[in-house]
């Protein structure tokens, strides 16, 4: 569990870029999208994923703004910018090379 | 249970530290995300009480979440820190190079300092923004000392408009920066110990106007370089994210213009450089003691219901 944390926290921001990239997303619409997509393996703390996001956003690889739900309710949206859709584009590319590399290695020989 | 939330975000809120209308924003978002999954978890058969507990544990302490939301927010950029330390330079430069007997040096970094300060009040008060506003009030301490000087029948003039009005002046411009962070009032005070430090040496003990100029004359790269090291620690605060490593900071950066006084002025005995510190601690406490009073009576979020 621990390790998961981890492994969690060193990738949280290529996790939430690769999510508000997709569409605009308000906080608590962002966990349940991360918890759905990964079947339950990325649950967030509310306490870890607001410091995150207002963390992407002071650099400017987001930027977020209050928006009406259909109920009337104002959530607050984020959206990537252009600067954080460059860096989504290294770290997807850096991500693809890994895992091939990794694969390569961890991968039982075949018999 | 809106009472049991209201406290928990304005834990929060005591907390953050950050500008009113920043904090407003982030206290919003956080009270709407409550709202959507107390409304989840009483959809999938909570009762609100078990809801709103079971949300406030998955958020967690809200020490925690107000300090890593703070952390997000307090780091300044490189071009902000250099900002920031510019009227410590500014000051460091003067006496480095021996132009502080030029008034006209000493006009034209003043005019500067005073509009820097304006201009980053009327702009949203960044952080660069409070080095300068510490320096924009010595003028207007000093002003009201010079008026002792004034020619007999003007004291009045001191006594009944400048110094009320200078006095307003600096307690508005001190309790604004401690409503915000009294970590920055600390910063905006920063040369203070050194500038007093300077003036007892300075002194030999008489008054402070009696200082010779020749003291100042051989001292004057040591006071440059005093202001360096406060150029530096301006730097440092901006960049660093940590509240606690800000106060190491700012205490260290007291600590060792004192030092440099001593080393260099050779004439502050034991009492002095005791009296001096306390003066630093005081500096960072005193800011810190307001807040926690203004704190105490900001009127509360948690007027709902159980």
């Amino acid at each position: 569990m621990a390790e998961r944390r981890e492994l969690i926290k060193g990738n949280i921001d290529s996790l939430l870029l690769s999510l508000i990239g997709r569409e605009p997303m308000y906080g608590y619409q962002i966990l349940k999208d991360l918890e759905q997509k990964s079947e339950g393996y990325f649950r967030f703390k509310e306490g870890t994923l607001y410091p995150a996001l207002h963390r992407l956003e002071k650099v400017g690889l987001i930027v977020s703004k209050w928006e009406g739900l259909p109920s009337g309710r104002l959530r607050r949206y984020s959206s990537i910018t252009e600067k954080g859709a460059r860096l989504l584009a290294m770290k997807r590319s850096q991500w693809a090379d890994f895992a091939t590399a990794m694969n390569r290695i961890i991968q039982p020989a075949p018999a | 249970m809106a009472r049991v939330v209201g406290r928990y975000l304005d834990d929060i809120d005591d907390h953050l530290s950050l500008d009113v209308a920043d904090r407003r924003e982030i206290i919003r978002e956080l009270e709407t995300h409550i709202e959507d999954r107390v409304f989840e978890m009483k959809q999938a058969g909570l009762s609100e009480e078990e809801a709103t507990k079971a949300c406030l544990d998955l958020f967690g302490s809200a020490r925690l979440v107000a300090r890593q939301i703070y952390e997000a927010h307090s780091q300044g950029t490189w071009w902000q820190a250099l900002l920031a330390s510019m009227p410590h330079l500014l000051f460091g430069l003067i006496f480095a190079l021996n132009w502080w007997q030029g008034i006209g040096w000493v006009a034209i970094a003043l005019t500067v300092v005073i509009g820097a300060a304006i201009y980053g009040w009327g702009h949203g008060r960044p952080m660069w923004l409070f080095p300068w506003l510490g320096y924009s009030l010595i003028p207007v301490i000093v002003a009201g000392v010079l008026m002792i000087y004034l020619p007999r029948g003007w004291s009045w003039l001191a006594i009944v408009v400048y110094v009320p009005l200078a006095l307003w002046l600096v307690c508005a411009v001190a309790l604004q920066t401690i409503r915000r962070d009294w970590l920055l009032s600390a910063l905006a005070l920063l040369p203070v110990p050194a500038m007093i430090a300077w003036f007892v040496t300075m002194g030999n003990g008489g008054p402070v106007l009696g200082a010779s100029l020749d003291q100042v004359r051989l001292s004057a790269r040591w006071i440059g370089l005093s202001f360096m090291t406060l150029a530096f620690t301006a730097v440092a605060f901006v960049r660093l994210r940590q509240r606690w490593l800000r106060v190491a900071v700012l205490f260290a950066s007291g600590l060792t213009t004192l030092l440099m006084v001593t080393y260099a002025g050779g004439k502050l005995d034991f009492l002095s450089f005791l009296g001096l510190i306390l003066i630093v601690v005081g500096l960072l406490l005193v800011p810190a003691l307001i807040d926690k009073r203004i704190r105490s009576r900001r009127p509360r979020a948690a007027a709902g219901s159980d």
